[in-house]
């Protein structure tokens, strides 16, 4: 019966998970993404504290889950990151601006559209859905960068993320990255 | 009757995983604990491209397999009407032990095996003939020499196109016993014989073409 393969489906299949990793992978990623944060967070607080600009969004708390917790992910490398970031960005800001009146809408037709660009354009990396809907939620100060906002966070944000992925990652014996740039 | 025509296309015949071990869902978390850093895979993603690259693998080592390239071009076939007596001869000069069995057109009706031949004799296998003719001389009933080839083949027969590859002659070998494949020409005659044989040395890693 076909209700019954459907729901069956939603059972899962047994032994999925992948197992936890080593106590010492997961200080390397704990140290990875602090230096990478701390550089976003730093370079933001240094030069676009009492600006109208910023650096830091919270998207790149999940980019550098990825970078620095899924290495070898192709969701997490160079051309993922940026790319994923930069179009996702150009989605959003799109979407504020021409469907802003009506929110709700805004917002899906944001993260749905940057999901299938992500995808057309192979660079699907999953924190860029949050970028996009960043952009159309946003603070007034999201808003008010308009298409800066795909320059600045955006394609900045995650050039400072790789760098330190690049300089990092390939410090300890068992990591290399990235797998692949383009 | 081409029985295997199909076998080549569907993609989950259950000869396909001759070579393939199973891999089990602790065997690949056991292999994941071995990488350091977190894979961004699940067990079934693994196994799913495993099966698939494992079958493109076979695929291109053994490329060169096709039934056209290793069959045997100069096999006789006999006729329907042929006496036993006269095939068997036939057997022997060629260095075969079955032969297919065709129409005026060359279009295959059956394939007549050493086992039909033993069974038109009255006996099982060719030890049991032996062991018949050690004790009785004269245990070949002479009135079978003269039944036709037709009677005793077997059909119908199974037979693989010219460019038959390693899965479709798995195949086709796994569903008949015969110790040859009738190999056709896309009109459907008779294009040549692949001995069973031959097919297992161009197998042999050491001895691909």
């Amino acid at each position: 019966m076909r209700l019954k393969g459907y729901l069956s489906k939603m059972r899962g299949s047994v032994h999925g998970s992948p197992p936890r990793v080593s106590l010492p992978e997961v200080l390397w990623s704990w140290s990875g993404a602090f230096l990478g944060i701390a550089a976003v967070a730093w370079l933001n607080q240094r030069f676009f504290a009492g600006t109208d600009l910023t650096l830091a969004i919270g998207s790149l708390g999940a980019s550098a889950v990825l970078v620095f917790g899924a290495v070898r992910s192709p969701l997490a490398q160079p051309r993922n990151l940026v790319g994923g970031h930069v179009l996702s960005a150009l989605v959003g800001v799109t979407c504020w601006q021409w469907l802003g009146g009506e929110p709700w809408l805004a917002q899906s037709v944001a993260v749905a559209t940057a999901i299938a660009l992500m995808h057309l354009t192979r660079t699907l990396h999953p924190p860029g859905g949050a970028t996009a809907l960043i952009a159309v939620i946003g603070s007034d100060q999201v808003h008010a960068m308009g298409y800066l906002f795909v320059l600045l966070p955006a394609t900045l944000g995650p050039l400072v993320l790789l760098a330190v992925a690049l300089l990092f990652n390939n410090l300890p014996a068992a990591r290399r990255y990235p797998e692949f740039w383009l | 009757m081409n029985l295997n025509a199909c076998a080549a296309e569907d993609p989950l015949s259950p000869e396909d995983d001759l070579a393939e071990i199973e891999l089990t869902d602790a065997d690949i978390l056991e292999a994941m604990r071995e990488i350091p850093g977190y894979l961004d895979i699940t067990t079934m993603d693994f196994r799913a491209v495993y099966h698939l690259a494992h079958r493109h693998a076979l695929d291109r080592l053994f490329s060169g397999i096709t039934a056209g390239r290793l069959m045997r071009r100069e096999v006789r076939p006999l006729t329907p009407d042929i006496p036993l007596a006269e095939a068997i001869p036939s057997f022997v000069r060629q260095g075969l032990k079955s032969l297919p069995v065709v129409d005026g057109q060359r279009r295959p009706l059956g394939i007549l095996t050493e086992t039909d031949v033993l069974r038109g004799l009255g006996a099982d296998t060719f030890l049991a003939l032996m062991a018949r003719v050690i004790a009785d001389e004269k245990c070949i009933k002479s009135e079978q020499h003269h039944r036709p080839v037709g009677e005793l083949m077997t059909a119908p027969v199974v037979s693989v196109p010219l460019n038959a590859g390693l899965r479709a002659l798995l195949a086709a070998f796994a569903s008949h016993p015969g110790r040859a494949m009738p190999v056709l020409a896309a009109d459907g005659r008779l294009a040549g014989l692949l001995p069973r044989k031959v097919f297992l040395n161009a197998c042999h890693p050491d001895r691909r073409p």
